[in-house]
């Protein structure tokens, strides 16, 4: 791929084999020293493919700047193996924990974690379990896994949401049906119990020891400071000891729109957001 | 955070009257959302020309009920809120003023 920069960053695409079955993961390397290593936590659903373009440009503009990113598709997304229905939130965070432990043994350094809308929530909760206390680094973060279901859950019924004379389906309806244990089928997606009862319980809550956090949102505003709903959780993050460095940039939001967008503003502030220090030894 | 609205009244219709509601440090809704409006459904800018009379539902042709879910989804995450099932309806969508209510009535008042 052509590249303006000069230093063409190459990268290798395979399957790990961890948990149940295999995973498809992306790898960029440094072209020189090592700096850091660093994992990417995925979005859910349909935000995962209208994302991976910036995920890559991202990937790449780090591994510049001297990071070893690992991008992995969780089980049952994307590319790797298994169906939606087979997976359960307990599988991705295994999945995470695998990556994070690949990628330590890989360059000798403890990798942060970069997370991307749901990603963060999955990459909090299975941080949380970690034998050290990863940097962090949130795009635009989903701040309730229940409402983030609950919106899924809205596709489905979408074309009956503004007649007042209700259709038979209702998001609470759906859910129902899940907290029963039943699989609902959603925009081509067949949501298994397991996954959606994960997201339910899935806090962005401060994981206790502080460290580093480096939080992002796009919007179309110039306004620097994040979202009051994000700002409220981000001050949590500080009173748990945390060093939290939130922004809110200009750009758009790449993981919902029609077709393929980039956002060139949080590509230039996560580099430098990461950029200089050695870390994770 | 103090939920603080000003009602203007002027003009012989109701429709006509302007309504300021800021939340916390001073943001204010109706531009907020129609930020929101323009970056979702994808306006160009035509957001921005809105006023609270303009109407939406039935004057937007871009939104359909999927661009619905979506502008339910992005008030919700904007502004910190939870919307339920019942509490959509058609008429909150009529004009970007009844949408600036609907968003200002689930917002906390402090």
């Amino acid at each position: 791929m052509p590249d303006s920069s000069g230093a063409s960053i190459p990268f290798e695409a395979f399957f790990a084999e961890w948990g149940k079955g295999r995973r498809f993961c992306l790898l960029h390397r440094p072209p020189g020293a090592v700096a850091g290593a660093i994992v990417y936590v995925p979005p859910f659903a349909e935000e995962l493919n209208k994302s991976r373009r910036m995920a890559a440009l991202a990937a790449r503009d780090l591994a510049r700047s001297g990071w070893v990113v690992l991008q992995v598709d969780l089980m049952g997304c994307g590319d790797s193996e298994g169906d939606l229905s087979d997976a359960s939130w307990d599988d991705w965070k295994l999945d995470v924990r695998c990556a994070l432990d690949w990628l330590h043994r890989q360059t000798g350094v403890l990798p942060a974690l970069w997370g991307l809308r749901a990603g963060c929530l999955l990459a909090v909760e299975a941080a949380r379990e970690l034998a050290y206390v990863p940097e962090l680094l949130f795009w635009q973060p989903v701040l309730s896994g229940k409402q983030h279901m609950q919106q899924f859950l809205r596709l489905r019924v979408a074309a009956n949401m503004l007649e007042n004379g209700k259709g038979a389906e209702t998001t609470e309806s759906l859910r129902e049906r899940l907290l029963a244990g039943e699989e609902v089928e959603v925009a081509g997606y067949a949501l298994p119990p397991a996954v959606f009862l994960g997201f339910e319980h899935a806090k962005l809550d401060p994981i206790p020891g502080g460290g580093k956090l480096a939080w992002f949102e796009l919007g179309a505003a110039e306004g620097d400071e994040l979202s009051p709903a994000a700002r409220s959780l981000a001050d949590g993050w500080k009173r748990a000891g945390w060093d939290v460095a939130g922004q809110r940039l200009k750009g758009t939001s790449f993981w919902q729109t029609q077709e393929i967008e980039e956002a060139p503003s949080l590509l230039a502030a996560t580099t430098s957001s990461l950029a200089g220090v050695t870390r994770g030894h | 955070m103090r939920a603080r609205r000003k009602l203007t009244g002027w003009g012989p219709s109701k429709a006509s009257r302007t309504v300021d509601i800021y939340w916390g440090n001073g943001l204010n809704v109706q531009q907020e959302l129609l930020g929101l409006l323009d970056e979702v459904l994808s306006l160009r800018g035509r957001g921005a020309l809105m006023t609270s009379d303009s109407k939406l539902l039935g004057a937007v042709p871009e939104l359909d009920s999927m661009a619905v879910v979506a502008v339910l989804s992005a008030m919700e995450e904007r502004f910190g809120i939870t919307i339920d099932d019942d509490e959509i309806e058609g008429s909150a969508f009529a004009t970007v003023g009844s949408l600036v209510d609907f968003v200002a009535s689930k917002l906390p008042n402090a």
